[in-house]
């Protein structure tokens, strides 16, 4: 394969693991949701580049769209910050 | 402090990277082969073979027509699945009924405006995208799924009320569910009954012609190839997971005189 799209995952793999980092340390469970949407993103980029065009698109609606959505109802029936 | 995290993570991802190169370098055991397999080539050579059709899904594209031909059964039972918890949520929330004029009365004028534009795009998205499964890359669950964002957004923007008002009440979505699996059912047998009608051979999960099995789907839709089953399969998966999701959202969402309403038809049952 080549090397442009293989780095381009790289570089994703990479924000995706920071991005997992930060959304678990993360006292703002608001702040947590967003991350994850971005870890989530970055996993359908690579999803695309290592051609599974397939597993894209049901990853881009699922994990940025009801997941999200889902996960901040219920932090509204709970509380935002954790202490 | 801010910076102390962003170093850690930075340094998780270096050791996942590291990972990744010893896994590379065969140190965790052996890796998948490079070239094509026999197996994945049959699959390659055979999802669309007119020459061929008794191996043949007909279907200009592989994955689905593993998915929902040569594996269909999998995928059936993957689906129930999925329908059994949300089966299970709206029994938790039996007696779940929506009020209209306890909620907010949605986003600002700005977003309304420009998600209205939005709308009719990704509904334009989710329904081409699960009626071209056979074709491009997609399928029912990602059109689904689309078009189960799309109720989300607008309950989110518009508020609930505007959603409920517009007919889309969770008995109503419960009912579309249910239309759109009875549909995946009813596919998935519509052969075999075709069969034992005419006394012919036929199997379940059927699509084109088979050995011993002379029955077919309709292939050609004008000049468009229809994939047999695949495309009913995608439309009424679509209209499940759309219907599911959306409800799943609704239920989750209720507000406190609701839950309040439902618990009293809760002990009404016992």
């Amino acid at each position: 394969m080549e090397v442009v799209p293989i780095s381009i995952a790289a570089a994703a793999a990479l924000l995706s693991v920071a991005a997992t980092y930060l959304a678990v340390r993360s006292g703002d469970l608001l702040a947590a949701v967003v991350l994850s949407a971005v870890q989530s993103v970055a996993y359908a980029l690579i999803y695309y580049i290592l051609m599974a065009p397939d597993i894209a698109l049901v990853y881009i609606p699922v994990s940025v769209g009801v997941l999200p959505a889902v996960t901040v109802l219920l932090i509204k029936k709970t509380e935002r910050y954790e202490v | 402090m801010r910076i102390r995290e962003v170093v850690i993570a930075v340094s998780v991802a270096l050791v996942v990277l590291l990972l990744a190169y010893v896994i590379e370098a065969g140190g965790l055991g052996p890796i998948a082969p490079r070239e094509l397999r026999e197996l994945a080539a049959s699959y390659l050579v055979n999802a669309y073979n007119p020459w061929n059709v008794t191996q043949s899904a007909l279907s200009l594209e592989a994955v689905t027509a593993i998915v929902w031909d040569y594996r269909g059964l999998d995928t059936f039972f993957e689906t129930s699945v999925l329908f059994a918890s949300i089966v299970g949520v709206s029994l938790v929330f039996r007696g779940y009924r929506e009020r209209l004029g306890i909620g907010g009365r949605g986003l600002s004028e700005i977003v309304k405006t420009s998600t209205r534009v939005l709308l009719p795009l990704i509904l334009i998205a989710g329904v081409s995208v699960a009626l071209h499964g056979h074709l491009t890359p997609g399928g029912g669950f990602q059109g689904g799924s689309f078009i189960a964002v799309l109720l989300v957004l607008m309950s989110i923007v518009f508020s609930l009320d505007f959603v409920v008002e517009r007919g889309l009440t969770s008995g109503r979505l419960l009912a579309l569910r249910s239309v759109g699996l009875i549909g995946v059912l009813a596919t998935s047998v519509a052969l075999l009954a075709a069969g034992l009608a005419l006394g012919v051979e036929a199997y379940i999960f059927q699509n084109v012609a088979r050995e011993g099995s002379e029955l077919s789907m309709p292939q050609w839709l004008l000049d468009r190839p229809t994939g047999g089953t695949l495309i009913f399969f995608n439309m009424f998966e679509a209209l499940a997971v759309a219907a599911g999701l959306a409800l799943a959202f609704l239920v989750l969402s209720l507000r406190e005189e609701e839950v309040r309403e439902a618990l009293g038809v809760g002990e009404w049952y016992e």
